[in-house]
């Protein structure tokens, strides 16, 4: 495509112990999954990357910049790379406390001529630092390591952020404060990013585009939904929480529920979902299992489920042993889909193009942030 | 006859002169040894530990043999005179040789706790390999090498066969703490013994006490962080 530049292009092959890794990717998505169980070679893909693994014969490319071509003998080393790696156990340097950590790759970012103090003010304010500043590392709780950690590698003024397994080692709740910091940070900072995750929902909230690894090799790429909802992954990416996920805006707060909309303004695209801490107007992720939503032809009448959305089918597939049908609510938001049975889809006659109402209840409802 | 309190402090000064010389190769080889992988590793681990094994006064004997008029490092063979034997550089090179392998063993375990994957992030926010040593791997070995540091000195200090065999046991030339307390036991001058006694009891003490400090801290830091 014209105009579209390529960010990545990487070609890879190595072998560490039992692992064997072969895999090629180029594509022009700033910000890149890779999925896979655990043993697929994520991590080390990652290394790869970064320089801290030598491959036997490869290319890497990011954003214009050969950092690997073993034809001819080029390999830039990690220190050279300009890269932010945000290990799954933070490894954050416990003889500095969290303003010594955020400075420790200034050196760098000053050499590559930018503002430091400028990106280091940016840094805190996104990831809410102040506070922590004068901490010693031992003081820091989870998910504060996290976010001193995400903070350390974008304060060294890298030109691609690697993050491996970023919400893994924290529990759910925390898990629910830190993903609003990554989405942050994706539209902050003009940044390359590659996510390593085995989760395929914070994947799908984050990247534009996905690469299944298996054993070492990428055996499909695409975006997330289409991914995770095709015929060979949905079994296991529905094991490891795959859902639907919207965003949408808080535009309503009681004791019980709050409103909201999915579109930030239409007022029939408001849902219901159950009372969060978010304030009014917060954005808030939100998700709902495939077979919490039912689905009906016509607009039902006392039911006691609180949301309603009318949609057309785009496609509706099979996937492993079930059935998917997609569907459109309106174009800006993410489709829907609903997991059912054969016999559903032909006692409705669910076809693409068919108009339908999505049915669910306000407490099926989960929010991902907030 | 010198004083006590000049046999003392130049026993502390030797001490220490042997304990800088010994702190920058010392240093070297435990990193390498602690860090790398090569050709031979095992058997420089050997050659460096090996003064902790032999009596004290074969390795007197060797320096002996190695500085003699016909030795490797003899006037014969350099065409000049070095002259080290029977001199207070007699001693130091002999605290040297002695404490090496104490220091070393200590050092390198002070590198080994330091967490390899902490350098490679240093490494990933753009620090050179000497950046990473000076700025993560240097501090958070810190305790460690203050203790190595410590136990290389006390070994100096106490130092007598390699000493003995190499410097001799001049008053005021080259008598140590360790000989001296020799010579007043073997001439049965008590008062002055139980003196030199009571002298490295204190010193002693004093560095010990403050290893185990130190290394207390280390651990109480490590069950807290890990």
């Amino acid at each position: 495509m014209k105009g579209v530049k390529t960010i990545f292009n990487i070609s890879l092959k190595a072998r560490f112990g039992s692992l064997k890794l072969d895999l090629g990717y180029k594509g022009s998505k700033r910000v890149l999954g890779v999925f896979g169980v655990s043993g697929a070679g994520k991590t080390t893909f990652l290394e790869c990357l970064a320089g801290l693994r030598k491959v036997m014969s490869g290319q890497i490319t990011v954003a214009g910049e050969i950092w690997l071509d073993t034809d001819t003998s080029c390999f830039v080393p990690t220190e050279k790379r300009h890269i932010g790696y945000v290990p799954q156990d933070h490894l954050l340097f416990p003889h500095k406390n969290v303003l010594g950590n955020l400075e420790a790759g200034k050196a760098r970012a000053v050499q590559g001529g930018q503002d430091f103090q400028g990106i280091l003010k940016k840094v805190v304010a996104v990831l809410e630092l102040e506070p922590l500043l004068d901490r010693s590392i031992d003081q820091l709780s989870g998910g504060e390591r996290q976010r001193v950690s995400l903070g350390r590698a974008l304060c060294s003024g890298p030109k691609l952020l690697l993050l491996d397994e970023p919400l893994a080692s924290l529990d759910l709740l925390l898990r629910r404060k830190i993903l609003p910091f990554l989405i942050r940070i994706k539209e902050a900072f003009e940044l390359p990013i590659v996510v390593v995750s085995h989760n395929p929902t914070e994947l799908q909230v984050l990247c534009d585009e996905v690469l299944i690894l298996e054993n070492g090799r990428n055996v499909m790429t695409g975006s997330p939904n289409e991914l995770f909802t095709s015929d060979s992954l949905f079994d296991v990416a529905k094991e490891h929480g795959f859902e639907n996920v919207f965003s949408g805006t808080i535009i309503e707060k009681s004791d019980q529920v709050d409103g909201l909309s999915l579109s930030g303004k239409d007022g029939d695209l408001c849902i219901q979902i159950p009372a969060t801490d978010a304030l009014l107007g917060e954005r808030v992720l939100a998700s709902i299992g495939f077979e919490n939503v039912l689905i009906g032809l016509d607009q039902p009448r006392g039911l006691s489920a609180r949301n309603c959305l009318s949609a057309t089918i785009s496609r509706v597939e099979n996937a492993g042993t079930r059935w998917l049908v997609h569907a459109v609510v309106v174009d800006a938001v993410p489709e829907f889909v609903v997991e059912v049975t054969y016999d559903a889809i032909e006692a409705l006659q669910l076809e693409s193009g068919a108009r339908i109402y999505l049915v669910f209840k306000t407490s099926s409802v989960s929010t991902l942030t907030g | 006859m010198p004083t006590i309190y000049e046999t003392v402090s130049s026993t502390l000064l030797w001490a220490v002169v042997a304990s800088l010389i010994v702190a920058v190769p010392g240093l070297t080889i435990a990193y390498l040894l602690a860090r790398r992988e090569f050709f031979g590793k095992k058997v420089l681990s050997t050659f460096t530990t090996l003064p902790l094994v032999l009596p004290p006064t074969a390795v007197g004997y060797l320096l002996l043999r190695l500085f003699a008029d016909d030795g490797w490092l003899g006037r014969e063979r350099l065409g000049f005179d070095l002259d080290i034997i029977l001199s207070w550089k007699a001693v130091v090179i002999a605290c040297s040789i002695m404490s090496f392998p104490i220091f070393v063993r200590t050092a390198r375990v002070a590198f080994e706790e330091v967490n390899p994957r902490l350098e490679r992030m240093g490494r990933t926010l753009g620090m050179g390999r000497q950046k990473v040593f000076l700025s993560i791997t240097l501090p958070l070995a810190s305790r460690g090498l203050i203790a190595a540091t410590l136990l290389g000195f006390t070994r100096a200090l106490g130092e007598f066969g390699a000493t003995i065999i190499l410097a001799g046991n001049i008053p005021g030339r080259t008598q140590t703490l360790a000989s001296a307390l020799f010579s007043a036991q073997q001439s049965g001058n008590e008062t002055l013994a139980n003196q030199l006694l009571g002298v490295s009891l204190l010193v002693g003490f004093i560095a010990v006490y403050t290893t185990e400090r130190l290394a207390s801290k280390r651990s109480l830091r490590r069950e807290q962080t890990g």
